[in-house]
């Protein structure tokens, strides 16, 4: 039996995770809510961080009855993400891998949604569609690597459905996008927006502005309501993600897809993602809040997969860095 | 703990340093492997140097400008604060 402890960081979430052998013990996580119409910056989100960290780690010990004995390696993740709160994270994981005598991973965060989603759901060899605050990439694995077939040019579609709730002020608990998702449901007029495919790529900050603009002058003149912009949005934005997913299965030949980050647990871009596969006799997976938004399981998980093929992180090798493709990792535990 | 602070004339640098003593020589070397592996996150006008010495972390600053050091010295206590904090709920480091 391998154990083995992750803990993720990068963005306004803290949570960490134990798994024995595909089985979660234990995934507590706090969010860090800033008021509406305020981002998460780096420094405040790292203070949130470190004064949650350590009570989080108590309770992933104690939810999964666990001693620090027991477990076999400690997991954190390396990037990409915002420095600051990467940093506090580490600097726990690699205090506590010492004082535990324990190996110490650096995981990637793209490769820990990737892995969390596949063990959960099961799905083989998908081609993934992951989507958050911070990533926009379309995946698929081949020969070692999980290499990035689209992906956004500009701002993540995440960051465009937060940025776009500031706006309007639209509430950040739980999670802005949750909120439109929400209010989208009660949008009956669709209005028209920028579609900005460009092959396989996405880009959402030309949109972003358009609507920006349209919320200001279509919602003082009573043109239309701020449910049917959360509406357009999120039918435009999602709309787009499925054609370069479509169009990466064309490509692969894949019969599955999987959705995983924040953005994947949206249920409008799941129904809309599976008119598609139903259309192609393809299969999708996807999962919910818990291990679709950030959580410490997923490092945890690509953690095991990394450590049971031999991999560990040298304390000198261990700094974090805010940019570390998807692409960069060599996969040396799939055939 | 101990610091100290002043202006080196020959390089006309501030320099900074600080002293932290710690319960035993490995906890201090624990300290001093957390807090090293990340670089400044800014590149020039700065650097920062760890070292142990028995059971004391030092650690000595160098920096062009008294902001930069600021910003640098109150980053690394907030990380140093974390570290102890860690060791104090989660130590002492188990034999090896």
């Amino acid at each position: 039996m391998t154990v083995v402890i992750g803990f993720e960081g990068s963005a306004n979430k803290i949570g960490i995770g134990i798994i024995r052998d595909g089985e979660v013990l234990s995934n507590p996580r706090r969010t860090y809510i800033t008021p509406p119409g305020q981002g998460f910056m780096p420094s405040d989100t790292a203070r949130h961080h470190r004064a949650v960290i350590l009570t989080v780690l108590k309770e992933a010990l104690e939810q999964a009855g666990l001693k620090p004995a027991d477990i076999d390696c400690v997991a954190y993740t390396k990037g990409p993400g915002m420095g600051a709160p990467l940093v506090t994270v580490a600097l726990v994981a690699r205090t506590v891998a010492q004082l535990w005598g324990k190996p110490l991973l650096g995981v990637n965060h793209c490769i820990g949604h990737i892995e969390m989603g596949r063990l959960i759901t099961k799905a083989n060899n998908p081609t993934v569609l992951y989507v958050s605050g911070g990533n926009t990439q379309v995946i698929a694995y081949s020969e070692r690597r999980y290499r990035i077939f689209g992906e956004t040019i500009d701002i993540a579609v995440g960051n465009c459905l937060d940025r776009f709730a500031r706006v309007i002020k639209i509430s950040n608990d739980p999670s802005p996008g949750y909120n439109i998702e929400q209010m989208a449901k009660k949008g009956s007029q669709y209005v028209e927006l920028p579609y900005t495919v460009k092959g396989m790529d996405v880009s959402f900050s030309g949109i972003l502005s358009y609507i920006e603009e349209a919320a200001n002058k279509m919602l003082s003149s009573g043109q239309c309501t701020a449910e049917d912009l959360c509406f357009s949005l999120q039918e435009t934005v999602f709309s787009m993600l499925v054609e370069i997913t479509e169009r990466a299965m064309a490509h692969c030949g894949s019969q599955e897809v999987l959705i995983v980050g924040g953005v994947g647990c949206n249920l409008r871009l799941q129904e809309m993602m599976g008119v598609m596969c139903q259309e192609r006799g393809a299969k999708l997976f996807a999962t919910d809040e818990r291990f679709c938004i950030d959580n410490g399981a997923m490092i945890a998980q690509a953690g095991w997969e990394m450590f049971r093929s031999g991999q560990v992180t040298e304390l000198e090798d261990s700094w974090i860095t805010q940019r570390y493709r998807t692409d960069e990792v060599e996969v040396t535990w799939r055939d | 703990m101990e610091t100290d602070g002043e202006t080196n004339q020959e390089s006309g640098k501030l320099e900074f340093s600080l002293d932290v003593p710690f319960p035993s020589a490995r906890e201090a070397s624990i300290a001093l492997r957390s807090l090293s592996p990340d670089r400044e996150p800014r590149k020039g006008g700065i650097t920062k140097h760890l070292t142990v010495a028995g059971s004391t972390l030092s650690v000595r600053w160098s920096a062009d400008e008294a902001r930069i050091l600021r910003v640098s010295v109150n980053s690394f206590l907030d990380h140093l604060k974390l570290v102890l904090e860690t060791m104090e709920m989660f130590g002492p480091p188990v034999d090896l």
